[in-house]
């Protein structure tokens, strides 16, 4: 049998010295020139709450925010946001404190597997940083561009809505360190 | 406890107490007394029970279930801390690909991977010669290797596996892996794959059927089949067709693989089965199943599809033994397609009769499903796609015949609501029919027709709760029925559907010759206080960790976040069957409530110790166990429980849950028997622009019984999630083959799942009928909650323009087609003067309202009634109710063989019985 003469679709680029604020800590990778945002946040900076649903910009499971704007990373080349500000999921809360918005997607349901949270929820999080009280048909609008599979998107937009009156009134956001249940109830004043 | 009895007891004084008590500071000082609005009746409470009492209700102590409840892992998911599939990074890994082929249907002369080898940075490579053994989800079709072995049956049909250093070489090395292939002639018909074939795909041997390419075929006729067309006042025909579905989820298979040290595989994989898996693993890697650790990650989305042991996880252990170093393996989209085990694409013909009383007297299915190139869950499809449609409707007859063909597509399997959708579909929409023949309402010809609870179905499913008929007048009311149905302008419809789901399968999927559970939950409890829940259930997305942490916390009378769960990995959890059938929150929280009732009992019984109480009068509340009529006799949650850990050190149990015997004794029986059933209906409210053909859905009205809503957030979260997706189904979604049999869209830009634009309003309508078998009452609500959207879709369409829709998705351009033949029909030229559909009710509209009240005093009666008598379905029909019909007359048929007769003219999938099995024949394989 002789074998075709085949020619390698993947020549390997070469590197190129990339940095950027990732969650707002400043980061500096040598990476392929032709490299994409999304594989170099999930393979070099390690921010794997960006998913990968679909490579062509379908699903929005990708989205992250680029210098405040919900951008696409799976359709991104890294080499086009150097020196940009980049925000992940991961970078939504507060040290301990959930942004309202993550809050809400957990109480009102908006997230049930997951996958699709973290683009829903930076998308959202754009939204609301222009316009905390939006109508629903504004909600609908910034989040067109995510699938998601499990919720129906209602509860999602129930759960939007219920963030942007969090940043409307203030309220702050539960600290999941803070302590819950005492075990040892039905005690009043100090035990000592 | 009587009044005069004398309260025995150490009490405890709040704030003077002598010695420092032990646990964990807080700063919810004190347990609030137990919510007398969650205690049932029937223990004294204020919640009215109106379907009656529950084994369960002396467990409620008011502390989670019923309360709209978080999921317990929903903030790993919101701060991007969840690892999924692909989030599996090991240090040292390589990375897997998969070589795949590019013919429908070749055998494979030889494969060459030499150039590949060669290739710096290649690792390790596979090819079908390193696993032989063929796996399967069912044991009885095994018909899958890890990699092709001799012949490969689809386009993506895994040939060779490479792992490499990083992505870019072992994409490189795929290309330079040299496949020979002898190209066979491929199926891409169903209706190719019932006739005699020179290669059929598979080869089962002596269980071969004819030459042909018929994985699975049903024959199924019971009740009074004979000249059911005779007798019927009304008929409806109807010849469907309907498209493949994926699922959809969101998150690509993936699988990481490492082998340890001492010589143990852990696969980490989003899976909706761990356990089959689990035995697959060791069919196919030839090693034993305790040394395998099956580690399910967070599952992006399953939806059955991540309910098969797939190949490629195969290939990730394979590549990982091989290399000595984990391999990871994540699919593209496309592979995602080509892997599909979506839902069938099928024929089914329905026919429907009804006799003059208006009564169900007979359903003739006749379902053709293309299972793709493997069996997957196809046995239990073929089935479903006929037994799932015998409720909740009495019928007087029912001709069933199902075949299941093997073409040179990406396989078909389980998909929510699995093998039951497209049937039910045909069966509403056919009822929708009737009752326009008829003149009577749709909605009451279904409330005349119902099976009452605790009752049997024509093939003998054990019906125990049914909230059908609330289901019913809810979604009346809600939706506004009576104003808009028919009486709605051109282009604007109401319509309605209803659904019938197995909650959990009454089957183990493996016969072993013991007597396993299907659910087993451990529990432990130390000093800490807190409660370790052990189990193999698969969390999925749907909740099923949040409901087990319920369940206990329920029984304990602790709040949530003293429930931690683990339930990722086979080492550490006892063996549940996975995530399908509906069958979690059913089967699993039966167990972990039976564990924590032996909990629950030590804690009692350590209460009595320190108080001198007695246990039978104890009740739990807030962390605090105490005298029902005297709350200061008792002692707090962590006192008990210290003094029942005396000598012992950590307490520990275990629980388990199995089906009870069930069901009757033909052929096919257990296909569909389940410990109880949902029951939904839906209404939905169109707009079709008569122009265009633009159908959008704008308001559902979604009502579902699923028995007791343990968390009412999941279970609207399912309801709505299932409207997303079966609406998905009859608008816009289906994988489209073209005219070379190649998937046209394997893509999530040309296979349209609907975005939010495209979704309408829907109102979740919770039914609790309180089920005597589950959980605090609970059902199932993930799957049943799909069936009825596509036919309240379809129904609307017909109210607001007149078309009787047989071909799913409705894409535009097919109900346009529809409008202009509706228009040459009606001798209009403008679709807008279309006449649509009137209202004109016959006098058996009366009758039928009638019957449908008596009805519901009976339904009443029945479940408020212990030791009633049994109903078989038949009585509407005048049989004897506490006999199975066939049991009293001859003229009631149960056959599951085809006669002669039939076999002269029989119908598309029936003609699948015209060929006898090779070891009838004679012949050996």
């Amino acid at each position: 049998m002789t074998k075709p003469n085949r020619i390698p679709m993947l020549p390997q680029a070469g590197n190129r010295q990339w940095s950027a604020s990732v969650n707002e800590k400043s980061v500096s990778k040598s990476i392929p020139s032709d490299a994409v945002l999304l594989d170099v946040l999930r393979d070099r900076v390690g921010t794997l709450g960006v998913k990968r649903g679909c490579d062509m910009g379908t699903c929005g499971c990708c989205a992250v925010l680029v210098d405040g704007e919900p951008r696409l990373s799976c359709l991104t080349m890294a080499a086009e946001v150097d020196g940009k500000k980049i925000t992940t999921v991961e970078g939504l809360a507060d040290g301990h404190h959930l942004a309202p918005l993550q809050e809400t997607f957990t109480t009102y349901g908006g997230s049930q597997c997951g996958f699709c949270s973290p683009g829903f929820l930076i998308v959202a999080s754009a939204l609301l940083e222009k316009n905390n009280d939006p109508t629903d048909e504004e909600i609908k609008n910034a989040v067109e561009g995510n699938l998601c599979r499990c919720t129906g998107y209602q509860p999602i937009v129930d759960s939007i809505r219920a963030a942007g009156k969090i940043l409307r009134d203030g309220k702050e956001a539960t600290n999941p360190t803070d302590p819950h249940s005492n075990p040892h109830p039905g005690f009043k004043g100090d035990d000592s | 406890m009587s009044d005069d009895e004398e309260m025995v007891g150490y009490r405890q004084q709040p704030g003077k107490i002598s010695f420092s008590r032990p646990g964990s500071g807080g700063k919810d000082q004190f347990s609030t007394l137990r919510d007398e609005g969650m205690i049932p009746e029937s223990q004294g409470g204020n919640k009215s029970q109106p379907w009656g009492s529950h084994r369960h209700d002396e467990l409620v102590t008011s502390s989670a279930i019923g309360k709209r409840t978080p999921l317990i892992d929903s903030r790993e998911k919101v701060t991007g801390r969840a690892k999924y599939g692909d989030d599996i990074r090991l240090p040292n890994e390589l990375i897997g690909k998969i070589l795949r082929s590019p013919h429908h249907f070749a055998r494979i002369k030889s494969v060459d991977t030499s150039a590949a080898e060669a290739l710096p940075g290649v690792i390790a490579i596979a090819t079908g010669a390193d696993a032989s053994a063929k796996f399967g989800v069912l044991p009885v079709t095994k018909d899958e290797h890890a990699l092709a072995v001799n012949l490969v049956r689809h386009v993506g049909d895994l040939v060779a596996a490479v792992a490499a250093e990083d992505e870019a070489t072992a994409l490189h090395a795929l290309q330079l892996i040299d496949v020979d292939y002898e190209i066979l002639d491929s199926i891409h018909d169903m209706k190719e794959g019932l006739e005699n074939s020179e290669n059929p795909i598979h080869d089962r041997g002596e269980y071969h059927i004819g030459e042909a390419n018929i994985q699975k075929r049903v024959y199924q006729e019971f009740g009074e089949v004979d000249n059911v067309s005779e007798n019927a006042a009304a008929t409806h025909h109807s010849n469907w067709t309907f498209g493949g579905i994926n699922h959809g989820f969101t998150e690509p298979h993936a699988a990481v693989a490492n082998w340890d040290s001492r010589g143990r595989l852990t696969l980490y994989t989003p899976q909706q089965v761990p356990h089959y898996l689990h035995r697959s693993l060791a069919d196919v890697l030839e090693i034993p199943m305790h040394q395998i650790n099956v580690y399910r990650t967070f599952v992006g989305g399953g939806f059955g599809g991540k309910s098969d042991p797939f190949p490629h996880e195969m290939c990730a252990a394979i590549l990982a033994r091989k290399s000595g170093r984990p391999v990871r393996i994540t699919f593209d989209r496309e592979e995602v397609f080509l892997t599909n085990r979506g839902r069938h694409p099928s024929h089914i013909e329905m026919n429907l009769h009804a006799d003059s009383q208006g009564r169900l007297c007979g359903i003739e299915t006749d379902a053709l499903i293309d299972g793709g190139s493997f069996a997957s869950f196809g046995h239990v499809t073929t089935y479903y796609n006929g037994v799932l449609h015998t409720a909740p409707y009495e019928i007087g007859a029912f001709h069933y015949t199902g075949a299941r063909v093997w073409t040179n597509k990406p396989a078909s399997g389980a998909m929510r609501g699995h093998g039951a959708v497209n049937s039910r579909c045909a069966v509403e929409v056919g009822l929708d029919d009737l009752a326009d023949q008829l003149q009577v309402d749709p909605m009451t010809l279904r409330l005349a027709n119902l099976l009452p609870p605790l009752s049997a179905t024509i093939t003998g499913f054990r019906i125990t709760s049914t909230g059908m008929r609330e289901c019913l007048e809810k979604v009346r009311k809600a939706s506004d029925w009576e104003n808009k149905f028919r009486k709605l302008p051109l282009g604007h419809g109401i319509g309605i559907g209803c659904g019938f789901f197995i909650s959990g399968s009454g089957l183990p999927i493996h016969w072993d010759p013991n007597k396993f559970p299907h659910a087993t939950v451990h529990l432990k409890i130390d000093m800490d206080g807190g409660v370790t829940v052990h189990t193999g259930a698969a969390d999925i997305g749907q909740g099923s960790d949040t409901v087990v942490a319920q369940s206990v916390a329920e029984v304990l009378g602790l709040p949530l976040d003293m429930i931690r769960v683990r339930s990722q990995e086979s080492d550490t959890s006892p063996v549940d069957l996975g995530s399908y059938s509906s069958r979690v929150t059913f089967m699993n929280a039966n167990a972990a409530i039976s564990a924590a009732m032996k909990i629950r009992q030590e804690l009692l019984d350590a209460t009595a110790e320190i108080t001198g109480a007695d246990a039978a009068h104890m009740v739990i509340g807030d962390r605090r166990i105490y005298v029902k009529r005297d709350p200061a006799v008792g002692v707090s949650y962590l006192e008990a429980l210290h003094k029942a850990q005396e000598e012992r050190g950590a307490l520990v149990a275990s629980g388990a849950y199995r089906t009870p015997p069930m069901g009757r004794a033909h052929k096919g029986a257990a296909a569909g028997l389940a410990p109880a059933y949902s029951f939904s209906a839906y209404a939905a409210e169109v707009k079709v622009d008569v122009e265009t053909g633009q159908t959008k859905v704008i308001n559902v009205w979604a009502a579902h019984d699923c028995g007791k809503a343990l968390n009412p957030l999941s279970v609207e979260g399912q309801i709505i999630g299932s409207c997303h997706m079966g609406m998905g189904q009859v608008l816009s979604e289906e994988m489209v083959y073209g005219r070379t049999g190649h998937l046209m869209n394997g893509n999530l830009l040309d296979y349209k799942i609907p975005t939010i634009h495209e979704m309408p309003h829907v109102t979740p309508i919770i039914v609790e009928s309180n089920d005597p078998e589950g959980p605090f009452g609970a059902k199932e609500a993930g799957e049943g909650p799909l069936l009825p959207i596509l036919p309240a879709v379809c129904n609307a369409v017909y109210d607001a323009v007149g078309i009787r829709v047989d071909e799913l998705p409705i894409t535009p351009d097919r109900i346009h087609r529809n409008i202009e033949k509706l228009c040459r029909a009606q001798g209009v030229s403008d679709p807008l003067d279309l006449t649509t559909p009137k209202l004109k009710l016959s006098s058996l509209q009366e009758t039928l309202a009638k019957r449908a009240a008596e009805h519901e005093q009976r339904d009443i009666d029945r479940r408020n009634n212990d030791g009633i008598e049994p109903y078989h379905n038949g009585a509407l029909f005048g049989y004897d109710p506490t006999l199975p019909a066939d049991e009293q007359s001859d003229e009631w048929k149960v056959s599951v063989i085809p006669t002669s007769e039939y076999l002269a003219e029989p119908r598309l999938a029936g003609s699948a019985w015209k060929h006898t099995e090779r070891r009838h024949r004679g012949e050996s394989s």
